[in-house]
């Protein structure tokens, strides 16, 4: 239980951990709109490229970044053998009773493979591996404050936000405590049919309840006792500044994008159907 | 009773991770049977890690665990029955509680052994009353209970499972003095009684200095002194340069053998410092007649 890494978190020392977190949001928009700019094979390695260098920057081992794709795997399979069956074009490099294989197919399996990817390493390289949980929740506040003037409660989202997240750590420890302290007692959640494995549970399931409760009780009374009462002129501890250097990536970001619609037009190459 | 032994045991906190941390190195040890044999040692010393390991809890990186001269992970799938033979009572053990009556959920162990309705019924009744715990309370809710009574029904449980080694880690964390106390004086009644192996995990030392036989003394993952309370406490030096408290009977008596009294070594209880006082007493009205 210990090992999950919620937010999964990669700490490291790295131009894009340095980065200032609202920057590192509007970056990963950017980012997701421009992998669905790409048409042809040039802005497609363009994309690669830029996932590439995305991990290089942000210092977070290749294999934690395999593990966070291996979810999507099954996703990733299933759409490019779709794509290399179903796509219908001009070359046609194999065919055989029912199944026809065209070179179109392959590449369009190829770009959707390049483009999931580098979505998902786009957002975990800008956002989930090198931002912690706490300055995302504060970032989010920032960028979603224009909704404040529509009376969208913007600080009591990102609140409850910061409270669920600061929270995650201390239930799974209490989980894995009280997991382990049914075990002493006999308790097996691995074997048995279905239903013994979901009575099992209950010797967990109600004590992390009851101390749940009693935690937020207790948060709640602390938080009174210190007059919180909501966003209203309320400051914050650490308040982060815009410098130079945090304006550099949205300059670069939109060179890449204008570099991806100029690739799509001037590169010959095959294009995505 | 069952003897414990643990060979070159290596353990790791989230091995392969950013955060490894070396919890136990090279931990070599047995513990005696039929005493109440002490653990203690500074906070994250690897106490708490150590006595998951005796009842197969954790698993070492390497090392073995050896209960009656068997590897406890030979039959990694017979791993509960060594969870039946060492009892473990965690720390802050009222979190466990979970069912609608207190009976219930001491009843909860026994149960899982498979054990007959008249067995468990034997067992609740016995493990609740070397617990402490009044027998009107079997029939409450554990939720209503105070501090002390969920912590002594949550001790109960374990008890009811008749283990050959009860492992208590902390078992007076945040008590008053006197349920503290009474917890104690109930914990060496039950090893007087039954003649079990009692091991006790703390890092007050005023309170292993009453209740233990012997001592193991934790420091940075490693096994820093064993021996019995005389030993390790005569070596009080080592202790505070460890970031240990020595208990403040044995302070006093350093500070008159700083003043040039000659004090034996190792007086940790009061009754033994009471002891030598009025020999001293003694002596010294004999020197002056």
């Amino acid at each position: 239980m210990k090992n999950i890494a919620f937010g999964q978190y990669y700490p490291a020392r790295s131009p894009l951990h340095r980065l200032d977190p609202r920057v590192k949001i509007i970056l990963t928009i950017l980012y997701i709109v421009c992998s669905f700019l790409c048409k042809n094979v040039w802005s497609f390695a363009l994309l690669a490229i830029s996932s590439i260098m995305l991990i290089i920057l942000g210092r977070v081992p290749f294999k934690i970044i395999l593990g966070g794709l291996r979810p999507v795997l099954i996703v990733l399979i299933f759409t490019s053998i779709i794509n290399v069956f179903w796509t219908k074009g001009e070359i046609l490099l194999l065919e055989w009773r029912f199944i026809h294989i065209y070179l179109e197919g392959i590449f369009s399996a190829i770009f959707i493979i390049v483009r999931i990817s580098s979505l998902i390493i786009g957002t975990g390289m800008l956002l989930t591996y090198t931002t912690t949980p706490i300055a995302l929740t504060d970032a989010l506040e920032d960028v979603l404050s224009p909704l404040k003037k529509v009376k969208v409660p913007v600080h009591d989202f990102a609140m409850m936000m910061t409270i669920a997240l600061r929270f995650i750590p201390t239930l799974v420890e209490e989980t894995d405590k009280i997991m382990t302290a049914q075990k002493a007692r006999g308790a097996d959640f691995s074997n048995g049919n279905i239903i013994d494995r979901v009575k099992a549970l209950i010797p967990i399931i109600i004590p992390l309840f009851v101390s749940a409760f009693s935690r937020a009780g207790d948060l709640a009374t602390a938080m009174e006792c210190r007059c919180y009462q909501g966003g209203e002129g309320r400051t914050r501890l650490h308040v982060r500044h815009m410098r130079f250097k945090d304006f550099i990536p949205l300059v670069l970001i939109v060179v890449f994008g204008t570099g991806l619609v100029l690739l799509n037009i001037f590169a010959p190459g095959f294009t995505m159907s | 009773m069952s003897r414990i032994e643990l060979i070159d045991i290596e353990y790791y906190h989230g091995k392969d991770t950013p955060y490894e941390i070396h919890a136990l190195k090279n931990i070599n040890i047995a513990i005696p049977e039929g005493q109440i044999t002490g653990i203690i040692g500074h906070t994250g010393s690897g106490k708490s890690t150590l006595v998951q390991l005796f009842n197969g809890i954790l698993k070492s990186h390497s090392g073995k665990v050896m209960i009656d001269s068997e590897d406890i992970w030979q039959k990694p799938k017979q791993i509960k029955r060594f969870r039946y033979k060492v009892g473990l009572v965690m720390q802050y053990p009222e979190y466990q509680l979970f069912e609608d009556t207190v009976y219930k959920d001491i009843a909860y162990g026994p149960k899982n052994m498979g054990l007959s309705e008249e067995e468990i019924d034997n067992r609740v009744r016995e493990a609740a009353a070397f617990a402490g715990l009044d027998a009107e309370l079997l029939e409450r809710s554990p939720f209503d209970l105070s501090g002390g009574q969920k912590r002594r029904a949550a001790i109960a449980g374990i008890i009811a499972m008749r283990p050959d080694v009860l492992v208590l880690d902390e078992p007076a964390a945040g008590l008053d003095p006197r349920g503290r106390d009474s917890i104690f004086n109930n914990i060496r009644e039950y090893q007087k009684t039954l003649n079990t192996t009692v091991i006790i995990v703390s890092h007050s030392m005023e309170d292993m200095a009453r209740l233990c036989d012997s001592l193991i003394v934790m420091h940075d993952g490693e096994i820093a002194m064993t021996g019995s309370c005389d030993e390790v406490f005569s070596k009080a030096d080592e202790l505070v340069k460890m970031g240990l408290d020595i208990p403040q009977i044995t302070k006093v008596m350093q500070l008159l053998s700083e003043k040039g009294i000659d004090v034996p070594k190792g007086i940790y209880t009061v009754e033994q410092a009471v002891e030598f006082l009025k020999s001293l007493r003694k002596s010294k009205k004999e020197a002056l007649q």
